[in-house]
């Protein structure tokens, strides 16, 4: 009952990584969906679709925007295209749409995802008196609230088991403007943001059309805790490749499918849990760091 | 003559009851507060139940409404007990709270009921179905995000009933709100329990690569500037026409921990602009002086955030600031005799014989003088008024009258 699921950066990346076992693509498009590794077309979204079908695989795809008025007219037809498509849920973080869902009566299962806004039980279980089938939880979360949620939502709730956080969203476009004031062009590379006086800390930061995103320091591995988030009935794991690319990815995610069918049977041992763990670390990209974020935190220091 | 009986209303902030009776006689239709738990400003500024009271009764007076503001993003355990809060606040006879976590709309509306709820900011409602939703829900009002742009508010305006709010003053959050926690995770603090760092504020280094051995620095050709994601703060005054056009139901300033000098000239501003268009808005004139007295009690430089275009550079804290002449907030007057023409003052900062000061009061009076004699509250000549709080006489040369304030330019 362990639902691995994972980003795509392209349309073979999608096929291998349904072929490995993934459970579910979480996938989407530029306009709707926040923070994917790529946009995929249309084509693309219903080829990744009929390929996840053939193999008994789901795809969820990311409504999750943030959507004004022009967005929101928009949005409808783009659901019904899904409708057509078939894809087996879609995130939502605007009320607007679950509005005009209703509204339209299109009936794609939805799980909600308003990313830092979901941080309890009776508001998950709002939402699924709504219709939601799921529910997103913010990352800010320590496993003793894990627990207290996990033991109390009427819907299955997913978390981050690895990858990036993103810490800040802005509409404004902040590195354009800071270059533009500086009259310089925003450069191409990847770009980092160090805290005053901590020069180690590397927050990546970039714009795109729905602004300016910011990433926690560190991505987030929860690969050695995984038992105790079953214990916690949360079993819906979302892996995040928006920063590691390629195969390594693909590598990343087989080691937690090897965990979780270790989980699902008797073989989860200390030796397997240290092993895998090991390696999800070397494969990590080495430009970026590890750790396991507010899981690990005293629920009574951050307040 | 044209005529606007339709007015928005002001919507003062008040940190204190003396803030809340401040805003109120300065002309603001109604104040938001915060209580002691449920908000995002935890860290100053509440309200006991006690006070709560007294605000309210004094709100009534002026045909006032006072909200409540409990807009934290709650955590396991933390809505123990809202019920019987919200209960309360019915019972005082708070006009409506100030919400954002759907946990707490629900807590309020099955165990309050009565009690109108609002939709905080802090839920980033963009979109006209987002507030229908709201209004389905059974909200009377939604606040808007503050990357709501004016076309859209109108649109939203056409497509919905539901009470629309929106930020005209103040100091912005940069992020949709609700959507940061660089404060959690910068300062292991949250952002959406009260306990925002301020963390955009803050100077950061920006690079190309993440590790200080090898990267380079990618800030601009100005190593004085620092990579910053700082905000200017939001003035509306100049768009008043809009603002009521579109249909606005309700305006906010911004700044429940600000002075009470920031919350009676912005109240005080906002108040005479509104009515000065509503009264004859076909004749209506911008006039400087309302955004000369804004800028006396400015903490940075203003704009107007999204409302006519993305914000660029110019709104953000770069560079050389304008500079913002500074003033101090020195007394209030607590009454004036008529025949003596002398006035008593509490003190709120030192101020001497020979100060150019300035009285300002409800209704946009104005009276610029020079210190010429003070007393004490004996009787005794004094030649500066040090002490906070203490009650001082001063002889003045027009008419002023309790609640009246006194600046003076540092
Ligand atoms: S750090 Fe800045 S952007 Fe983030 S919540 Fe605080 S004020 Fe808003």
């Amino acid at each position: 009952m362990i639902e691995l699921i994972t980003t795509a950066e392209s349309v073979d990346q999608a096929k291998l990584l349904v072929s490995a076992g993934v459970d579910t693509l979480y996938i989407g498009e530029e306009q709707f969906g926040l923070r994917l590794p790529i946009a995929f077309s249309q084509d693309e979204l219903q080829e990744i679709t009929a390929f996840a079908h053939a193999h008994q695989k789901r795809v969820c795809v990311a409504v999750n925007a943030l959507m004004h008025n022009d967005m929101i007219e928009k949005v409808v037809p783009y659901l019904a295209f899904l409708q057509t498509v078939g894809v087996d849920s879609i995130t939502v973080g605007d009320p607007g749409v679950i509005h005009l869902m209703k509204k339209h009566d299109i009936t794609i299962p939805y799980v909600y995802d308003a990313q830092t806004l979901v941080t309890s039980a009776r508001q998950v279980n709002f939402w699924a008196k709504r219709g939601a089938v799921g529910a997103v939880l913010a990352r800010e979360i320590p496993f003793e609230e894990l627990k207290a949620i996990g033991s109390q939502v009427t819907v299955p709730v997913e978390v981050l088991v690895y990858g990036a956080t993103c810490i800040h969203h802005s509409k404004r476009p902040l590195l354009e403007n800071y270059f533009n004031f500086t009259k310089e062009t925003v450069p191409s590379e990847d770009l980092y943001i160090s805290e005053p006086k901590k020069p180690d800390t590397h927050y990546s930061i970039f714009e795109d059309s729905h602004g300016t995103h910011v990433f926690a320091t560190n991505d987030l591995n929860l690969l050695p805790h995984l038992a105790s988030l079953v214990e916690a009935g949360i079993t819906q794991w979302k892996l995040d490749g928006i920063f590691t690319r390629g195969n390594n990815f693909v590598e990343i995610v087989r080691l937690f499918i090897e965990a979780k069918r270790a989980l699902a049977g008797d073989g989860w041992t200390t030796a397997l849990q240290e092993s895998l763990n090991e390696r999800v670390i070397a494969l990590h990209p080495k430009e970026r760091t590890l750790d396991t974020g507010f899981f690990l935190k005293d629920p009574n220091n951050v307040k | 003559m044209r005529k606007i009986t339709q007015k928005p209303e002001v919507l003062a902030p008040a940190g204190t009851l003396e803030k809340l009776k401040t805003a109120i006689i300065y002309g603001a239709d109604a104040v938001f507060i915060g209580g002691n738990q449920y908000g995002l400003r935890s860290r100053a500024g509440n309200f006991t139940y006690d006070e709560m009271r007294e605000g309210v009764e004094f709100a009534k007076k002026y045909n006032a409404k006072v909200y409540v503001a409990a807009n934290m993003v709650t955590h396991e355990g933390d809505t123990e007990g809202a019920g019987e809060f919200f209960q309360t606040l019915r019972d005082i006879g708070i006009s409506a709270v100030i919400v954002s976590d759907p946990a707490l709309i629900e807590i309020c509306a099955t165990e309050a009921p009565g009690l109108p709820i609002h939709l905080s900011t802090q839920a980033s409602a963009t979109n006209y179905e987002t507030l229908n939703f709201w209004h389905t829900e059974g909200l009377e009002r939604v606040v808007l995000a503050r990357e709501v742009s004016m076309e859209e508010i109108k649109e939203i305006r056409q497509k919905t009933d539901v009470e629309i709010e929106a930020f005209i003053h103040g100091a912005m959050c940069i992020s949709y709100s609700g959507r940061c926690t660089l404060s959690n995770h910068m300062a292991d603090r949250d952002a959406n329990r009260g306990g925002c760092s301020q963390s955009c504020r803050w100077k950061y280094g920006l690079f190309e690569m993440p590790f200080p051995d090898e990267r380079n620095s990618v800030l601009g050709g100005d190593p004085e500037e620092d990579f910053s994601m700082s905000a200017v703060d939001m003035s509306m005054i100049r768009h008043i026409p809009d603002l009521v056009e579109n249909g606005i139901d309700s305006l906010k300033i911004e700044g429940r921990m600000k002075s009470i000098h920031y919350v009676s000239t912005v109240s005080n501003v906002y108040r005479q602009a509104i009515d000065a268009y509503c009264n004859d808005p076909d004749n209506y004139e911008f006039k400087q002086e309302w955004e000369d007295e804004l800028w006396k009690v400015a903490q940075r430089e203003l704009s107007v955030g999204f409302y006519y275009g993305t914000p660029t550079e110019d709104e953000q804290l770069f560079g050389k600031r304008r500079k913002i002449p500074a003033y101090a907030f020195i007394g209030q007057v607590l009454a004036y005799d008529e025949e003596t023409g002398i006035a008593t003052i509490q003190q709120r900062n030192l101020f001497s014989i020979g100060d150019e000061i300035e009285f300002y009061g409800p209704g946009f009076t104005h009276l610029h003088q020079t210190v010429e004699a003070l007393w004490d509250e004996d009787g005794n000549p004094i030649d500066r008024a040090p002490n906070a709080m203490m009650t001082v006489k001063m002889k003045v040369d027009a008419p002023v009258k309790p609640f009246d304030m006194m600046r003076k330019r540092k």
